[in-house]
């Protein structure tokens, strides 16, 4: 029957009822007339008459099933019925909603963050148009000359360049750092972003030598600036400069890079103004920007990257390197340029996070499947107990879709409640999450806002959620044959009986997901556990890293070593700090300089092979970081710019490029066998110590006297070491600004450097350490309540068996044994699912592998423990039963 | 025990009240049954509740339509004809009743 019939149907109900009566009224006057015409008095011809029609009001019931409100009607019965149950079974509904509510919670925050972090595309116009430039691999950073060549290619539609920054507004002292980019003058045009005040960034504001201006963001705007449409004009101070404001960005667009909110733009030009260094951006071998495009209308990347490759050797030609090796210049003419698609834009966030989030994504699905079966089994459990019920109602003609569509009714409501509740959680979970996502890098920035994708995905988890532990139920109850059911009297039939092996393999599911989630998660808390006991070679704690830039105090880059040498003596003359010493590169930060050296007797294996990382650090510096010399001696004051050549090395230089024979007196150049550099004599021996971060193996490094290093840019790293790192840092904000007012300064504790490069395991340690536990505790609910259900339908079976003599400790035994079976089954399936699936975590682990023996030989202990205290409790309540009761009892 | 039915067959109902409809013109329920009943020579008993969600499920379907009249005893009734989709249907039952009994009749004769 067509839809419009029924839907007309829907909107004159009570017309077409009244119809209905009247008809069959009419039909039952008329039969009247004949039973009386045969003979029959008049009331037995109306009860007659109306047996054989069955009763007005059923009839008119039968005759409207055509109608859609029928299906309505029964709907809103089943929703009623479906919420009396979830009363009459308080707890478990709870137990169930609150399972899906964590389970659906937690999926839909981690969701929340991969549609934030990877799926969303920037919000601007068309994003699907927007390409990266590259090399041809995911990202590349370009060098200016490199930018303004495939800037003037017209192989797009647009192109723009930008580099992130954190520039400083203070004019001295502490440091005020906000996220910055300097962009090139196509960034807005390309992407589109409209101004909220004032104007943007154009073409015309991007040019050599251009003047000081910069656009803010309205967070910014409003934050820090007022708000007031007044700004735009006004000036502020970036890294000491002044810059004129205007312009505001609107909020819809909080920045190119997903997980950045950037709060200041500036023109690339600006970046030569604030290094100080008109020629900056003619630096062929300043690697800082990233490009991107946006492609012709109907233009695909593919065709873009072939007229992009097509001229990418002109490109190169042009900005070729002068100063580079031969062999490198070389390849850097066969480079070639291609777009990739790029409709999120680049960001480091995404990068780096990519891969934990999708593990995460994985763990979180497997707790909700986890709780999925523990809600079917809540259901099944309750449909068994209505099982003569159910077996009544088709006796007496039920249909038998009618009694599944209201069993899976039941299903749908608790997951839909349970979503709900979910939902809820995954608003604070996501803001949590975004928070320890934050922890390594400063602020996070994350629309976490449902959009259709997330919406999308609440709306398919909660309909698969609920025909899952919908369908099975009433799959069964829609088979149960009346007869035998109601023969078997209230208990059902004992054993063999289908619903009860369905409990099992669930359980046995649950178990062997259980070990699955316990083991991953085993392996990463034992990586981050090695990190954190990871010594680095230097002790952490009460070592201070001080950022001194001293480019704004107008002192001739010649007069730095002395104005240096100043700011170490007041720092050591402050009370409390035991000592100071400058470097080049401060440990653990990431940061890096390497280089080649060349030694007698030893050939490298390849390029790689070659190469050591470099500092160059103060006299004091090991004493600093409390690293142990081995043999020879510190730098020392006679280790002069002019004196000769001097390094120390650590012992990993030692093994790798003297053969591990003692090297006090050896030399080795630096340089790649095209240009050595003058020989440098090896004059000490210092304990290995990590270099960027702690999870690297202890590398070669060699280290030269600060003096003797050459000009570093205008930044000093000093480290301090002092009983407390923190409290010292306004003593020491003090005594600088008493050298020199307009230093500025930025300060962090190792302890704090250390804790961030070790964010990324710890994050997925605590939370897979979490969701572990989670799907432990939901198994174990599962595994308890089938075991429960069991030892109540083998009551009168347990009560023979004690009645006959048999001791508690047997019925114990056989309950555990019951339990230990299914949990040995579950374990080795557990066991097998684990081996395949851990592989996927071997990136993300350290000192560990993905089939660590112990850690799976522990998660399995840890999993069979918490199964048999599962079965523990059903089973000693079996043991104390009493026979008489037992036995009386029938249920 | 064998017994005898005169339950309409599944399905031949609507081919009954098709049929009434195309040879008596427009009836009111009550004297559809009566027609099937005597013309069948009492073979044949229409169950009422079958019939009327029958005749409601061909209305909305457009094979008959239906209106409110007065019948000689001054009674209202819902008399319904057949519409010109209702003969096609009829004729398109009338031919697989057709087939199906001849169907029927040579395997009673033959296996």
């Amino acid at each position: 029957m067509g839809l419009f019939r029924r839907l007309t149907n829907v909107l004159r109900p009570a017309h077409h009822s009244r119809d209905v009566r009247r008809e069959l009224q009419f039909h039952l006057d008329e039969r009247v007339d004949a039973l009386v015409q045969g003979g029959m008095s008049s009331a037995d011809a109306r009860l007659t008459a109306q047996r054989q029609l069955g009763g007005l009001v059923r009839q008119s019931e039968r005759t409207r099933d055509a109608g859609i409100l029928e299906w309505l009607d029964s709907f809103a019965a089943d929703l009623r019925y479906g919420l009396r149950a979830m009363a009459n079974h308080r707890l478990a509904s709870v137990v169930a909603i609150v399972s899906i509510g964590l389970g659906v919670g937690a999926n839909t925050a981690i969701f929340s963050l991969i549609n934030a972090v990877v799926l969303r595309p920037l919000p601007v116009a068309h994003p699907e148009e927007l390409v990266e430039i590259t090399f041809g691999e995911r990202h590349a950073s370009f060098t200016n000359p490199l930018w303004e060549e495939v800037r003037a290619l017209p192989a797009l539609a647009g192109s723009f360049a930008f580099a992130e920054a954190d520039l400083d507004l203070a004019t001295g002292g502490v440091a005020r750092r906000r996220p910055t980019n300097f962009v090139s003058g196509g960034f807005f045009p390309v992407l589109g972003v409209r101004p909220l005040a004032g104007r943007l960034l154009q073409p015309a504001d991007d040019v050599r030598g251009c003047a000081s201006v910069a656009v803010v963001s309205e967070g910014f705007w409003r934050r820090e600036l007022g708000g007031a449409a007044s700004v735009v004009g006004t000036t502020i101070q970036l890294h000491k400069h002044p810059f004129e404001i205007v312009g505001v960005v609107p909020r819809s667009f909080p920045g190119i890079a997903v997980g950045h909110a950037t709060d200041i733009y500036a023109p690339l030009c600006a970046e030569a103004t604030i290094e100080d260094n008109p020629t900056f951006l003619d630096g062929r071998s300043t690697w800082f920007l990233t490009v991107m495009g946006r492609l012709k209308p109907g233009q695909d990347a593919e065709t873009a990257s072939r007229e992009l490759s097509a001229r990418a050797p002109a490109v190169f030609a042009a900005t070729l390197p002068p100063d580079w090796p031969k062999r490198e210049q070389d390849r850097y003419l066969k480079r070639t340029l291609s777009a990739v698609a790029s409709p999120g834009g680049y960001s480091d966030i995404r990068a780096a996070y990519s891969t934990p989030l999708y593990i995460l994504m994985a763990v979180v699905a497997i707790v909700l499947a986890i709780a999925c079966a523990n809600v079917a089994q809540l259901l099944m459990a309750r449909a068994a107990a209505r099982q003569r019920e159910i077996a009544v109602r088709l006796a007496i003609g039920a249909s038998r879709w009618r009694l599944f569509r209201q069993l899976l009714t039941e299903g749908m409501l608790l997951s839909l409640i349970g979503a709900c509740f979910g939902v809820l959680f995954a608003q604070w979970a996501g803001k949590l999450l975004v928070r320890l996502l934050g922890a390594s890098r400063g602020t996070v920035f994350l629309d976490t806002t449902i959009d259709w994708r997330l919406l999308g995905f609440i709306t398919i988890v909660t309909i698969v959620n609920g025909i899952v532990f919908g369908l099975a139920p009433a799959w069964r109850a829609s088979r149960i044959s009346p007869q035998s059911a109601l023969r078997s009297g209230s208990q059902g039939i004992i054993r063999g009986e289908p619903g009860q092996r369905a409990g099992k393999a669930l359980v046995i599911g649950q178990i062997a997901l259980a070990l699955v989630l316990v083991t991953g998660a085993g392996l990463l808390l034992d990586s981050f556990r090695r990190l954190v006991a990871v010594d680095p070679g230097f002790r952490t704690d009460g070592l201070l890293v001080v950022r001194a830039e001293l480019g704004a105090t107008g002192v001739p880059d010649s007069l730095h070593p002395a104005l240096e040498a100043q700011v170490l003596d007041r720092l050591r003359a402050i009370p409390g700090v035991q000592s100071v010493a400058t470097s080049t590169i401060a440990p653990l930060s990431h940061m890096g300089w390497n280089g080649f050296v060349v030694t007698d007797g030893f050939t490298p294996r390849d390029e790689q092979d070659g190469i050591s990382w470099f500092n160059a650090v103060s006299p004091g510096f090991f004493r600093t970081y409390q690293t142990p010399i081995l043999t020879g001696r510190d730098f020392g004051a006679t280790d002069t710019e002019k004196s000769p050549r001097v390094a120390i090395v650590n012992q990993a230089a030692v093994k790798h490029f003297f053969g591990g024979a003692p090297p006090i007196g050896k030399t080795f150049r630096e340089g790649n066998g095209d240009t050595p550099g003058e020989p440098v004599e090896v004059v000490g021996v210092v304990a290995n110590t990590r270099y960027q971060s702690v999870d690297e193996e202890s590398e070669p490094i060699v280290y030269y006297p600060a003096t003797q290093a050459g000009h570093f840019g205008d930044q000093m790293r000093i480290s301090v070491r002092s009983r407390d790192a923190l409290s010292i840092t306004p003593a020491i904000t003090a005594a600088i600004a008493e050298v020199h007012p307009a230093i500025s300064l930025d300060f962090v504790t190792m302890q704090d450097q250390v804790a961030a490069s070790i964010a990324r395991p710890r994050l997925l340690a605590v939370l897979s350490g979490f969701f572990g536990g989670l799907a432990l505790l939901l198994a174990l609910i599962g595994l308890y309540g089938t075991i429960a259900y069991s030892v109540a339908r083998r009551r009168n079976e347990i009560g023979i068996r004690l009645a006959l003599g048999a001791h508690p400790s047997q019925v114990v035994g056989m309950i555990l044994r019951e339990a230990g079976t299914l949990a040995g089954i579950g374990l080795v399936l557990g066991t097998v699912l684990t081996l395949a699936g851990s592989r996927l975590l071997a990136a993300m682990l350290y000192g560990t592998t993905p089939t660590n023996p112990a850690t799976l030989a522990l998660s399995i202990g840890v999993v069979l423990a918490v199964a048999l205290s599962a079965g523990a409790i059903p089973a000693v309540r079996a043991a104390r039963l009493d026979p008489a009761t037992a036995l009386r009892t029938d249920g | 025990m064998p017994r005898a039915r005169n339950d309409i067959l599944q399905g031949t109902l609507g081919l009954l009240v098709l049929q009434t409809l195309a040879t008596r013109g427009p009836l009111h329920g009550y004297a559809i049954t009566a027609h099937i009943i005597q013309a069948s020579a009492e073979l044949l008993r229409v169950e009422e509740g079958s019939l009327y969600p029958a005749l409601h499920r061909m209305e909305q379907d457009g094979w008959v339509k239906a209106e409110w009249g007065i019948t000689e005893k001054n009674r209202e009734a819902r008399f319904y004809t057949l519409t010109p989709q209702g003969h096609k249907q009829l004729a398109q039952e009338q031919e697989s009743w057709t087939r199906l009994t001849s169907g029927v009749r040579r395997v009673l004769r033959y296996a």
